[in-house]
């Protein structure tokens, strides 16, 4: 399964105006929330998470990866991109600021292990994040992503 | 056949991060040909863990380090980074073997 046919358009936002990471997580979750890929709970666990662990789901610079127990409230799997217009600190030093999300629901199945394998190497392209940059709204990341995962 | 490390790349929850972080691992032990062999999971996971060696996100590694965690834990900042990885990986099997 590639990335781009997990990726709903419906769960992609670019230019989200955040406050702080906390907005941030929940509003890059929004989408998941409303299509009942993910509970309240799980968002409030994700965000619970970082307060108690410290930021474990910046992955890399400038990236969050923001998830939670699947027992906290993931129905099925899901995954989004939300792309900030301003980058917003977690306190995960070089790996901050954080302007891209990619809030994932994973459930106890391992089916996800396939799409992160994807995002893992997209991660590792340098051109990855520049072309998000790019991206004017969410049918362009997600044609973006599929044009790269693809080429990859 | 020759002894191999195991290895458990955990994170909290035991399924985004540490499954992008054990790819990646994956790919650098298969390159360099570490004999180092992992698996996945959460923290709980963790507390049954009688293997070698613990890779994980740096903030929570220093967190488990505090803890008083007795195994060998390696911290990543940057899960695509290769080089980091490498690093970390050849500073455990440094450590075996002296």
């Amino acid at each position: 399964m590639f990335l781009s046919d997990l990726l709903d358009e419906k769960c992609v936002q670019v230019g989200v105006e955040a406050r702080d990471w906390r907005d941030a997580v929940r509003k890059s979750f929004s989408p998941l929330v409303e299509s009942g890929a993910v509970s309240e709970a799980y968002v409030a666990d994700a965000v619970a998470g970082v307060e108690k662990y410290g930021p474990y789901y910046v992955v890399c610079p400038h990236v969050a990866l923001p998830h939670a127990r699947p027992e906290s409230g993931a129905r099925r799997m899901a995954m989004g991109a939300c792309i900030l217009s301003l980058p917003v600190s977690f306190g995960a030093r070089e790996n901050d600021p954080v302007r891209y999300l990619f809030p994932l629901s994973a459930t106890e199945a391992d089916g996800h292990l396939e799409v992160l394998a994807r995002l893992v190497d997209l991660l590792s392209e340098e051109r990855f994040l520049s072309s998000m940059d790019g991206a004017q709204a969410p049918v362009e990341v997600v044609e973006m992503i599929r044009d790269m995962e693809r080429s990859l | 056949m020759s002894q191999k490390f195991r290895a458990l790349v955990c994170c909290r929850a035991g399924m985004g991060s540490s499954a992008m972080l054990k790819i990646k691992c994956d790919q650098v032990i298969s390159e360099e040909g570490y004999p180092i062999e992992t698996s996945q999971g959460n923290l709980d996971a963790l507390m049954g863990f009688d293997g070698d060696l613990v890779i994980t996100m740096s903030d929570l590694a220093e967190e488990l380090i505090e803890d008083g965690n007795h195994k060998y834990v390696a911290g990543i900042r940057n899960i695509v980074d290769k080089k980091e990885i490498k690093e970390a990986l050849e500073a455990f099997l440094a450590s075996k073997s002296e």
